[in-house]
């Protein structure tokens, strides 16, 4: 008599969730016939109407809300992207720091990983942007003659126009993910026995070559799995971009949202838009798991 | 036991779909709703000085606040029964929608997309204050039109009419810009005196209330030429006649005893002339005296005087806010009744 | 200090520079970098700061535009919580007071929700009107008193024998992990009101902690998972010896283990959690960060961000800190032989 009982438990079961769900569509259902809302994305054809400060690919106004949203992701992916790559750096040069031998090497690197873990993101956001960013000089500052030049309009590096929206965001999401990647990073490396260090040691090897050539690919496959899951808060962070005016995904829908009034619609797309984000970020990190394993 | 479990689970489904759907057969006026709530739910921006904005001592005031005011003193009779929701601009919209909000007194333009049926959906309240839209340079940048404009950042609030308009005017003189979007106000007006854009563009109003809340105003300079017709409104939703008359009524109210010179000081003095004089029949009927002019509306017949008593005419509530002795001062102009040569006008009580 | 002592010893020095150059041209440019950014650092708060939109405005930070003459009200809370943390972190002796300390926690977040809203003999204080670090700190609590049992139930439920239990707790938690944060309060703020029966109104406070806590917990689920999963298969086959149900090994077995496993990870989840009520700012509610952005659209305060930020950013800091701190103290109290999780760690 054990099946029939565990099965009637989860008849009751999907029959509250799906009581519940139930209750919920119904209302939705009602509030949206009450206030003559209704579902379509026909919307999603017509011209937005709104400029965008920073366009990937070709855009003007006169382009549909679908091509704007699709402008938005490429924002959102292309910060991500990049933050990423500054960050994984960040996070490898932070983390093996605290297992220097230099002691302020050391101590510089844990008190950033204590400092930067303890503030919101969106303030560190703020400060980058408002108080680092935008208080650079109107004129461009020309360091090093016409390669790098940086106002508070945008920076210029070679000749690539790059906005301070971007900066502001890139810096402020590299340091703080910077600052977690280092403790997954730190925990990567003290999952490496600590016989495997002395032996190096003992070979001659120095610290650098060691820890390139031992302890690293040694500790990957603990590393790995921490840095997954970093970068999938990377990519849900960066919609903060809102904050500092930056075009990413976020943001333009919410101005679709606003300007269409198409809230649930323009939630599914956003949802939809970070289900692809994920999976792009899930799938690369598993073959990168899969060649590790190989090597291994 | 089991059993006793699944009676009460299909009980408490019953019910709880019963609650869903006896809601969907009661199609009561959000007018009832305010009324036996007791209290006003105000949807206003906060961060508006002179329209709506959180003071020192932790109250909001301003023109749009005023007019929440009035609204609570028709409905409810009580002026201070109202719960101000700050929105951005992004939010006000949907929750209006959602019913967050009973009202939106939020420096809303009225055009035709928001209020159509198959747009926003939205009934608006008769025009607050005409504004439109300009832009805001610094004077060392010897900006003085809008072509010298062209190929540069401009500040703009996202979600917005005044994104639209920009987008418009600037398509329509064929010059490229960038727009940089900030989420509020205040940002707007943060990016710009940081320089990160030549230009900042808003509602002539706002514009004039940032300026003045600059430590230096002179440095900075309003450009003349208007792009855009901005009528603000107070809003609400569409398809509840009963609301958004009786809203419509209490701002014809407050233009109305502008016209008949009925002030907060001399609203009681008017209201017993009104009451001994059986001549005054326009006023009597005005005031409540006589007739059923709120009855109609399905508010109390001296609808008039709990709001003028409250909030005092427009011409008042501008002084107070917007006047020469306020903190943002702006000329009246269009903003004058019709009586003065301004666009201010309100239909007969009758 | 070890590097300083090796400077000042000339003879030390000479060695260091022989044996390990890289080691020390990276010590002296950190050293020339540490006090360039020091002496600018300094001089900053001497020169040019001014404190003024701090020291004038203690009162918003800390309680927003909550009504003055009830003031104490939210102050003793956070007053009383400030010093049950020190007392908590400094206090080591044991007796009565080590032992009621547990439940005067329990009590912190009943006592401030009655002491902000208002209750017997208190005048009730609407939600709209809080602001500030109580409003911060009555999210984050609020919260995490929802996300935790939730969080527990969805884990379990994820090992549940049973496939529709398994499973819908598997597709909310993997959902609500792939969502950034601000959707979910956007959500919240906007979207449930259609979701729910015609006027019936839950105010914006409470939809804030309902989308924190819907969100938090699948995190929640995820650290208890990983605890339970740390737990040695033969525990539970002794535990059935016994002749425990499954219910009991859940309760008496499993969660208690998982749980002190999963505080580190637990105490992530919090901080970030405490952090991430920030994000109200950008949906209108004025909590620590809101107040601030408020206080700077000031006609008085325009354009003394890095004041502000540096405030806030130490008020962040200390809190979150102090929860870290908090949360090893809760370790080591539950842990009677850290010496031999230690070694586990090292045999690793």
């Amino acid at each position: 008599m054990r099946i029939p009982k565990s099965f009637l438990y989860q008849l009751i079961i999907a029959f509250i969730i799906s009581c519940i769900l139930g209750v919920l569509f119904n209302n939705l259902i009602v509030n949206l016939i009450r206030t003559g809302i209704g579902i379509n994305f026909k919307w999603l054809m017509r011209p937005a109407g709104f400029a965008l400060a920073e366009t990937s690919l070709p855009y003007k106004p006169s382009d549909t809300y679908a091509w704007a949203l699709f402008i938005g992701w490429i924002n959102s992916l292309k910060v991500i992207l990049f933050s990423l790559i500054l960050a994984t750096l960040l996070g490898i040069i932070a983390g093996t720091a605290r297992s220097s031998s230099n002691l302020l090497v050391k101590s510089i690197s844990s008190l950033y990983v204590a400092l930067i873990r303890q503030i919101p993101l969106l303030l560190q956001l703020f400060f980058w942007y408002f108080v680092a960013f935008l208080s650079l000089p109107n004129t461009p500052l020309e360091p090093i003659g016409k390669l790098l030049s940086l106002s508070n309009q945008s920076l210029r590096i070679a000749g690539v126009n790059i906005s301070v929206e971007f900066c502001a965001l890139l810096i402020g999401l590299t340091i703080f993910t910077g600052a977690s990647i280092a403790e997954v990073v730190r925990g990567g490396l003290n999952s490496v026995n600590r016989g495997q260090w002395e032996s190096f040691r003992s070979l001659g090897l120095n610290e650098r070559l060691g820890l390139i050539h031992i302890i690293i690919p040694q500790s990957l496959p603990a590393i790995i799995p921490g840095l997954t899951s970093q970068y999938l808060n990377l990519a849900k962070n960066s919609t903060l971009a809102i904050a500092v005016g930056y075009a990413d995904i976020y943001a333009v829908s919410d101005t679709t949202i606003t300007q269409t009034g198409r809230a649930i619609e323009g939630f599914i797309i956003l949802l939809a838009s970070f289900l692809v984000l994920n999976l792009l970020i899930t799938g690369s990190m598993n073959i990168l798991n899969k060649l590790v394993m190989r090597i291994k | 036991m089991t059993k006793r479990l699944i009676y009460g689970l299909i009980s408490l489904s019953v019910l709880l779909a019963g609650c869903a759907t006896i809601d969907t057969a009661s199609k009561n006026s959000r007018l009832d709703v305010i009324k036996n709530r007791g209290v006003l739910r105000c949807g206003v921006s906060g961060k508006i000085p002179g329209f709506s904005f959180l003071d020192g001592d932790g109250q909001y005031k301003g023109l749009d606040v005023d007019i929440c005011k009035a609204m609570a003193a028709a409905f409810i009779g009580d002026p201070t029964k109202v719960q101000y929701r700050p929105l951005t601009a992004p939010e006000r919209f949907t929750a209006l929608k959602t019913g967050e909000i009973d009202l939106l007194s939020r420096n809303t333009t009225f055009n035709l997309s928001r209020d159509a049926y198959q747009g926003n959906g939205l009934t608006f309240a008769p025009i607050v204050f005409h504004d439109g839209q300009g832009f805001m340079v610094k004077k060392q940048s010897r900006i003085e039109k809008i072509n010298q404009l062209k190929n540069s950042d401009i500040c703009v609030g996202s979600g917005t009419t005044t994104e639209q308009n920009l987008n418009d005017e600037f398509q329509r003189l064929g010059m490229a810009y960038r727009p940089i979007k900030y989420q509020d106000l205040n940002q707007v007006i943060a990016g710009y005196l940081q320089g990160r854009c030549k230009a900042m563009t808003s509602d002539k109003s706002q514009l004039a209330a940032a300026r003045s809340s600059f430590s230096n105003p002179n440095e900075h300079l309003i450009l003349n030429k208007t792009i855009s017709k901005e009528p603000l409104a107070p809003a609400s939703i569409g398809g509840d006649q009963r609301l958004s008359d009786a809203m419509r009524w209490v701002i014809f109210a407050l233009f109305r005893a502008e016209e008949l010179g009925i002030n907060q000081n001399n609203i009681y003095e008017k209201l017993n002339e009104a009451k001994t004089n059986q001549n005054l029949s326009s006023l009597r009927r005005f005031l409540g005296v006589d007739g059923e002019i709120g009855q109609k509306l399905g508010l109390p017949n001296d609808f008039v005087v709990r709001i003028i008593r409250s909030t005092g005419n427009y011409a008042e509530i501008y002084e107070r806010h917007l006047g020469p002795n306020s903190n943002v001062h702006i000329p009246r102009g269009q903003n004058n009744s019709y009586l003065n040569g301004g666009l201010l006008i309100s239909p007969p009580f009758k | 200090m070890k590097f300083i002592k090796k400077n000042l010893n000339l003879f030390s020095l000479k060695r260091w520079i022989r044996n390990k150059p890289v080691d020390f041209i990276v010590t002296m440019f950190l050293m020339l970098l540490i006090l360039w950014v020091a002496t600018l650092i300094v001089s900053w708060f001497i020169l040019e700061a001014n404190w003024n939109v701090v020291s004038d405005n203690l009162d918003l930070y800390a309680i927003g535009s909550y009504p003055a003459d009830q003031k104490w009200r939210p102050m003793i809370w956070m007053l009383s919580l400030s010093t049950l943390t020190i007392i908590t972190l400094t206090w080591r002796r044991k007796g009565i007071l080590q032992k009621s300390l547990p439940w005067i926690w329990i009590l912190m977040l009943p006592s401030g929700l009655v002491l902000m809203a208002g209750g017997p003999g208190l005048i009730p204080v609407a939600s709209h009107k809080w602001g500030g670090l109580a409003l911060t700190l009555i999210l984050a609590l609020s919260s995490a008193f929802i996300a935790m049992p939730l969080g527990i139930l969805l884990a379990l439920g994820r090992r549940s024998k049973l496939a529709i239990i398994k499973y819908s707790c598997g597709i909310y938690i993997d959902s609500m992990r792939s969502v950034p944060l601000i959707a979910i309060l956007f959500f919240g703020q906007l979207l449930i009101p259609l979701f729910l029966p015609v006027e019936f109104d839950i105010n914006r406070v409470v939809r804030a902690i309902l989308a924190f806590a819907v969100f938090a917990a699948a995190y929640v689920a995820e650290d208890v998972r990983g605890g339970l999963q740390a737990i040695p298969k033969t525990q539970v086959e002794a535990a059935e010896a016994l002749g425990l149900n499954p219910k009991q090994i859940a309760i008496l077995i499993m969660l208690p283990q998982a749980l002190r496993t999963a505080i580190p990870a637990l105490t992530n989840q919090a901080i970030g959690l405490l952090q991430n009520t920030s994000l109200m700012a950008i949906l209108g509610l004025v909590e620590l960060l809101g107040i601030s952005r408020s206080l700077l659209a000031n006609p008085n305060f325009m354009g003394r961000y890095l004041e502000v930020y540096v405030w806030i950013a130490a008020v962040y800091w200390l809190i979150c800190t102090s929860m870290a701190l908090l949360a090893r103290r809760l370790e080591q109290e539950l842990d009677p032989n850290i010496l031999t999780i230690k070694s586990n760690e090292i045999s690793n």
